[in-house]
Formats: C-alpha cells, structure tokens, sequence
C-alpha cells in the first residue's frame, strides 16, 4: 500500500503544471466556496440572532386569538399569573410584556398605517437588545411625556424629526377609537427597513392609559439562558397555561427556521456546484493522465499487477490530487474565516440591498466543525465519482498495449 | 517434461469482418534453460506467439501448456497472478516506471509478490549489480541510457523468480555496444543460471547469440534450428 501510494503520488507530479494548475483550482474554488458557505452562515445567524435578541426572544405568549385577529381586547387575561411563573423559572433570564395594537401614524405630511408596540423600557432592556437600534434622540425611558420612537425610514416619509409631535390612532379594548398626540423621542434604524417602516414604539402605560382601561398586556416576551431550553419553557407554560398561546422562536417565525435550514441546504448545493465543475478538470486531467499512460499500464499488467491494484492506482491519483488541493483549500479557508470572524467582513457596498432584505451588512463569517464535515463529504463523493470513469477505463486497458 | 508447449495454437483476428490468420496451428516445446530466439519478417507472427506464450492474448483455439498448465482458457485475473509468478518480460522499450529509481522498479514486482521487505532489498542490489548498475541504483530511468534502462528491465524481469523470460524486440532500440552487452549479459545468466530466455526478434545479433532460432512465417514454423553457439566474452 505504502508503493501503490508513492507510486500514485510520484504520478501527480510527472505533469508538474498540470497537476500544478488543477491543484490551484481546487484549492481556489474550495476556498471560495467554504468562505461563501461562511458568509451565508454568518449572515443568516447574525439575522437569526438579531431578531431572536432584538424583539423576538426565544418565547412569546399571547391570547391565541390575538394571533389570528389582532383586536386590542384579546389581550391575555392570565398575565400576572403567567409573570409569576416566569418570575420562578430559573431557566428564564428575563421577561417584558407588550401592549399591542394596529393603528395609523399622522405626521404634517400623510398618514400610514403602523403597528404600536407599548413595552415597559426597564423590562424591555433587560429582555431585548431593541434600544440599540436607537440612532438617534432618547430611548422610552426619558421624561418625555407620550414619547414615541419611530423608524427613519417612515420618520423620513413623514418628514419628522426629532421632537416634533405625530398623532398616534388605535382601537380600545372596547373597539372605540382612540388618538393620541406623541412626541417623537428617538430615532431607530433595525436591519429591517420594512420593520421600521411598519412599527412604532412607545410606553406601554402611556398606551394603556390612552385606552382607558387597567393594565392589559397583548404578548410576554421570554429571553432565556440557553436557547436550548425553548421548547422545554414553552412546554410547561402551555401546560400550566392552557389558555394562552406559548411559542417558540421557530414556531413564531418559522422563516427563521426556514434560514437555518436553508443555510445547510446553501451549503451543500454551493459547495457541489464549485465540486461539479471542478471534477471536470479532475477528469479531463486524469483522462489525459491515463492516455498517456496506457503503454505502462499495459506494462504493469503484463507484469503482474492484477486489475484491482490498478484501479486502486488510478483512484489514489485522483484523491490525493483533489485532497491536497482539499487541504490547502480548506487551510487558506480557515485562516480567511479566523481573520474575518474576529473583525468582521465589511460588505458596505451592498447595504442598502442588505437592509431592504432585513441582512446586516457587517458579516462575521461561520462555519462549524460539522459544516466542514459535509464539504468534505460532498468534496469527497464528487471527487470519487469524478475519478472512477478515467479508472474504470485505467483497469480496462488490454495488457498488450505494451507490445 | 517441456517448460512451454503450445499445441495446435491458432490465432485468428477479425474473424467475422476481415480475418486475419496471425497463428496457424503452431506446434511448439521450449525446453527450461533455452536461449531462444523466434525471428521472421513482420507479420509472420512471432509477436503474436510471444503474447500467447507469454498469457497477454487468447488463441482462437489450441492450447499453451507452461510448467504443464494450461494458461489458454484462464480467467484474466488468473492470468495476471500466473504471469507475476512465472513469467519475465523485458519490452523493446524498456517500459519501465518513469517515477521510479532503478531500485524500485525492480522491488516493485516482488511487493507485488508480497514478499519480505529485507530479501527485497538485498535481491533489488544483487540483480541491479549483476546487471552492472550497481552504481545507478537510485537513478530513475530518464536519467540513464537505453542500454542501462533495458538492463534494469532484465533485472526486474529476474526478480520475481520466473519459470522463463520472454524478451521483445529487447535490443531495437539499442546501439551495438549497449545491445552486445545486454545480450553478454543475458547468455551469462542463461549459461550460469540456466534461466531460460525467449527473444522475439529481427536483430541478427540475437539470431547469432541463440542456440536455437525458430523462424515464423505467415503464422506457422518454417524452420527450427537448434545449433552450437560461439561463446562470447561476459
């Protein structure tokens, strides 16, 4: 085994720019494709995990029928008791309630219609990451009386500014509707444009008392320590809940699920692509390798070397050949992954693309020990099959091409 | 008891387009320590017999006999393992592993043969020195000549043990110095060590140095002359 591995490897290297040539398109592509897969991954967990830190958190909890209809009176009658409970629960690591309702933004300029998110600031600090979308103005903790924090985008719309008033109108509990006048207390930029556009925030007491009723809360918010232990939460509280509607981050936003797994989808079709073209150089090459080899070939089976040796041959070219182009692939990968996982991959230039798509545009590349694991065994099997015509032809050559 | 026979050996090409009549019927004994050369014009046949001999090709019909077995009707991979044992091949040209040293391409056929690594090494040094390429042990062949590449060919033609040694054309493409000390060396061996040679050629320096000459024409044997040999110097 030991010969038939020198032999092969002394083979790659008869043909030093050729071999030289395929072996820098491996390594080029494979660096390519495992730093795109990186790419896509970290873009699509940082948006996983913006929106799971930003407002989603890893449970919610609502009145099941506030889902479907949205009305302001369906908000959830258990809530202290539901507070109580989370209060106690050694997995959560904090909790806000939301007052939520449909309703219409006036400016000088126009009216849109926006969802108005009535959080609790102190709560909502310890639970989400949403104040740090603050570009400008104060956060909802300020003195300001009926303080209102709206996007850019629409602030722009609106031709608002900070500190300029915005009539604010929504539907009571008791399907009465209610305005109010806010004052615009700070700007915020998501990565969502269309989340800006469509959302507005202010105190939840200031929505309630506007309402005229006691304090009702639409949807609970649960940030844990480990995400993890979702389900698990969600389970107990729906047991203990029955009535409320309790969910998961998966099931709230099953386009999130649906990222991470298309990212293991991307990943293998990316890395096959860069593969499938690849393996034609490696069958050009060992074709070309075999025609010019077909004498000695002959040679080795006049001698002696029974078919199956011959094959192996053949098949250990190509793999060493694509392995170690694998190899320094991967290597080249790996240091370009730890350079920009530390300080991040500025993609600037697509910003404002990344932004309407709700994409961070900083990009903080991943790829996982198990993400490495399919590449290899995509490269592997491309690679294999590549390889097996110009071998299966190797093993075919008739033992008197030598004479 | 004949080393090789052949026995009524036909060899048929394009038998059902344009037949070609390579082997007709060839009646054959080559008996162990031979020094045998199988001459005739181009497309008499003598290839066509070496291969036959030598397990590369299939007759048509008949049968070749080696050590009293019947290769004809072996399986391939039967073949294969029967020629690594009993048969040594030195090609016109010199077909030997480019990526190999001399060394290795004479050890490679005994790792083939799957034997001990330490009798492989010592047997690689004595056949490359009784060769004369004791001092071009680690040289691969395009660093040696022609005469110096068909020598390491004989070497490892040697080095499995086989029962013969089927040379073709194994002087072609050798100048005359090189093709008489590679003919000194292959008559020394067979007079010392009674190996048995089977040379298929055209080289009068061959048909000069082989105490028999069997001559092919148009697939069958014209003549067979077996005949005393002037010894040349070693």
């Amino acid at each position: 085994m030991k010969t038939l591995f020198i032999l092969s490897w002394r083979n790659i290297w008869r043909k030093p720019a050729r071999s030289g040539v395929l072996l820098a398109a491996i390594t080029v592509g494979l660096w390519a494709g495992v730093v795109t897969v990186g790419i896509i991954n970290g873009m699509m967990q940082q948006r996983v995990s913006y929106l799971i830190e930003s407002e989603i958190t890893h449970v919610q909890v609502h009145n099941p029928e506030f889902l479907s209809e949205g009305f302001a009176r369906l908000y959830l009658s258990d809530h202290d008791s539901i507070s109580e409970t989370l209060a106690a629960d050694p997995r959560v690591a904090a909790f806000a309630s939301r007052t939520i309702t449909d309703g219409m933004i006036q400016s000088p300029v126009k009216t849109s219609g926006v969802r108005i998110r009535g959080v609790q600031p102190d709560r909502e600090r310890e639970t989400t990451t949403f104040h740090e979308n603050l570009t400008d103005g104060e956060y909802l903790d300020s003195a300001m009386r009926n303080a209102v924090l709206i996007g850019e985008k629409l602030a722009a719309d609106h031709h608002i500014q900070l500190g300029d008033r915005v009539v604010l109108t929504f539907e009571n509990t008791r399907n009465e509707l209610v305005s109010g006048l806010f004052n615009v207390a700070g700007l915020f930029r998501s990565a969502s444009v269309n989340y800006d556009e469509a959302h507005v925030f202010v105190r939840a007491d200031d929505l309630i008392r506007l309402m005229g009723v006691g304090p009702i809360y639409h949807e609970i918010a649960v940030l844990l320590h480990e995400e993890g232990d979702a389900a698990a939460v969600a389970a107990s509280l729906s047991g203990s809940f029955p009535e409320a509607k309790v969910r998961t981050w998966r099931e709230i936003s099953p386009e999130l699920t649906m990222i991470v797994e298309l990212g293991g989808v991307t990943m293998v079709l990316i890395t096959a692509i860069i593969m499938i073209a690849l393996a034609f150089g490696i069958l050009n090459t060992m074709l070309m390798a075999l025609f010019e080899r077909m004498r000695e070939i002959g040679m080795l089976l006049s001698i002696g070397m029974n078919r199956i040796r011959v094959f192996g041959m053949l098949m250990l070219e190509s793999a060493l050949l694509t392995l170690t182009g694998v190899a320094t692939g991967v290597a080249l990968a790996l240091l370009t992954l730890r350079y920009y996982s530390e300080r991040g991959m500025n993609l600037e230039v697509f910003a404002d693309g990344a932004a309407q798509l709700g994409w961070d545009y900083h990009i903080y590349p991943v790829v996982t020990a198990s993400d490495f694991g399919v590449i290899m065994a995509v490269v592997v099997v491309i690679t294999m099959l590549a390889s097996a015509y110009p071998a299966f032809k190797g093993v075919r050559v008739n033992p008197m091409e030598v004479t | 008891m004949a080393l090789v026979k052949t026995q009524n050996l036909t060899k048929v090409y394009n038998p059902d387009t344009v037949p070609v009549h390579a082997l007709r019927g060839v009646d054959l004994e080559i008996n162990r320590g031979e020094f045998t050369a199988i001459q005739g014009p181009s497309g008499s046949g003598k290839t066509t017999l070496l291969n036959m001999i030598g397990g590369l090709d299939y007759p048509t019909s008949g049968n070749v006999y080696i050590n009293e077995v019947d290769i004809s009707n072996m399986k391939d991979s039967e073949r294969i393992a029967f020629r690594l044992k009993h048969i040594g091949f030195v090609f016109q040209h010199y077909n030997l592993i480019p990526v190999f040293t001399a060394r290795e391409n004479v050890s490679f056929i005994m790792l083939l043969q799957k034997r001990d690594k330490q009798d492989i090494d010592r047997r690689a040094e004595e056949l490359l020195h009784s060769v004369g390429l004791g001092e071009r042990m680690d040289a691969r062949p395009s660093q040696l000549s022609g005469g110096q590449q068909q020598r390491v060919a004989v070497a490892r033609a040697l080095a499995s043990e086989p029962s013969f040694i089927l040379a073709d054309e194994p002087t072609a493409n050798l100048d005359s110095a090189s093709a008489m000390n590679l003919l000194d060396i292959m008559e020394k061996m067979n007079r010392e060590q009674g190996i048995t040679f089977v040379f298929s050629t055209h080289d009068a320096r061959v048909i000069e140095r082989a105490r028999r000459v069997i001559t092919m024409v148009d697939g069958a044997v014209s003549e067979d002359e077996t005949k005393e040999v002037e010894q040349h110097g070693t």
